[in-house]
């Protein structure tokens, strides 16, 4: 098989060539935006809780601890809502990015106050 | 708390064993009480009770009320129908006009016999272990039967959707529409130790007519007046055992 080599082949496999990696790297680019959202870092720390365990329980770990208080009493300062807003201090990119993500809507905040 | 299905099979696999073995041996240790006073139930034995004391209440002074609104976050819709009241002041006039009127604050009684928990179909209101009568909100379906059964005419429910005051008291929660609500004897003051907004109100006032403590411990202030002077409830013929004691009515 004869090579192309006259100019106009020449440049049409360099333009190929550089569309292809244009490609790939605007798809490496969207790669880094897909999944989930990040929830903003916590400005000091440690959590109450493991991060990875909070990630997936907290739900039920607030489900909980909001039985206890109401009705036993039990109200622990350092694991209430305003203890959460004492290091994760934006509500909307520590709560409401992921919720909206995962296409939930607790409606804890109907009532409590995040404080900023 | 979740457990996984592993340790829940573990759990039944112990307490198989530990039957087996012999009644009253126990292989496993119970769980040592690790409650800390920040972690323990609210203790039991005390009961909160107030003492009003109607001859030093003015018909002028609001001080009460407006300590209930600033603190619990109440809103006021301006709709006297639907109006939020946790403490309202009442007057009680003689219908004979031989006595002066006199000016009374009313709010929950928390009774010992309260018929709002009885009628609750979602056992959203109870009863603390202190005495308190309570409304778990997240559990309030809004029905009102609570509001028809309570004889004090103590709870509210919200009609509207409100937003926090721009100068809200971040412990207490704002409201829902939809939920019906009362006082609470300011229990997360009560949890600090602190007394309820409207006595420390009352008290700042210089007024000193309101009294709150816990009636269980006979050496409390409370109960030293109880005992000494002559009190009374509101409606005691319903058998309600209600604990706002009033004194000059």
């Amino acid at each position: 098989m004869k090579s192309p080599t006259s100019l106009a082949g020449r440049l049409s496999r360099v333009s190929f060539l550089i569309l292809v990696l244009i490609a790939a790297w605007t798809m490496a680019l969207s790669i880094g935006e897909a999944g989930p959202p990040q929830p903003e870092k916590a400005v000091r720390g440690p959590c109450v809780r493991d991060a990875e365990w909070m990630r997936r329980n907290h739900m039920d770990f607030l489900k909980h601890k909001r039985e206890e208080t109401v009705r036993e009493g039990i109200a622990v300062k350092s694991e209430s809502f305003l203890a959460c807003a004492g290091c994760h201090q934006s509500r909307e990119r520590f709560c409401d990015r992921c919720h909206a993500y995962a296409v939930v809507a607790p409606n804890c905040f109907e009532c409590h106050q995040y404080p900023k | 708390m979740t457990m996984d299905r592993r340790s829940v099979l573990g759990l039944g696999g112990a307490i198989a064993a530990g039957v087996a073995l012999a009644p009253g041996l126990h292989l496993i240790a119970a769980p040592a009480d690790k409650s800390t006073p920040e972690t323990a139930p609210v203790r039991t034995g005390k009961r909160w009770a107030m003492l009003i004391d109607t001859t030093r209440c003015t018909a002028d002074c609001t001080e009460c009320t407006q300590a209930c609104r600033a603190e619990n976050n109440v809103p006021l819709f301006g709709d006297p129908d639907r109006d939020i009241h946790w403490i309202r002041k009442v007057e009680l006039r003689d219908q004979n006009r031989r006595q002066a009127p006199i000016s009374l604050p009313v709010l929950c009684n928390h009774c010992e016999n309260p018929p709002c928990v009885h009628v609750c179909p979602t056992e959203a209101s109870f009863i603390r272990h202190d005495g308190l009568v309570l409304i778990d909100k997240h559990r309030c379906i809004g029905c009102r039967y609570c509001i028809i059964a309570c004889p004090y005419k103590a709870r509210s429910l919200v009609f509207y959707k409100t937003r926090p005051p721009r100068d809200a008291n971040p412990n207490v929660p704002i409201r829902a529409a939809g939920v019906v609500e009362k006082c609470t004897f300011c229990v997360h003051r009560i949890d600090d130790g602190k007394p309820p907004a409207c006595v420390e109100a009352c008290t700042k006032a210089n007024k000193g007519a309101m009294l709150f403590g816990d009636i269980n411990d006979p050496n409390s202030e409370i109960s030293q007046r109880l005992l000494k002077e002559k009190t009374q409830t509101i409606r005691p013929d319903l058998g309600l055992k209600p604990h706002v004691h009033y004194k000059g009515i």
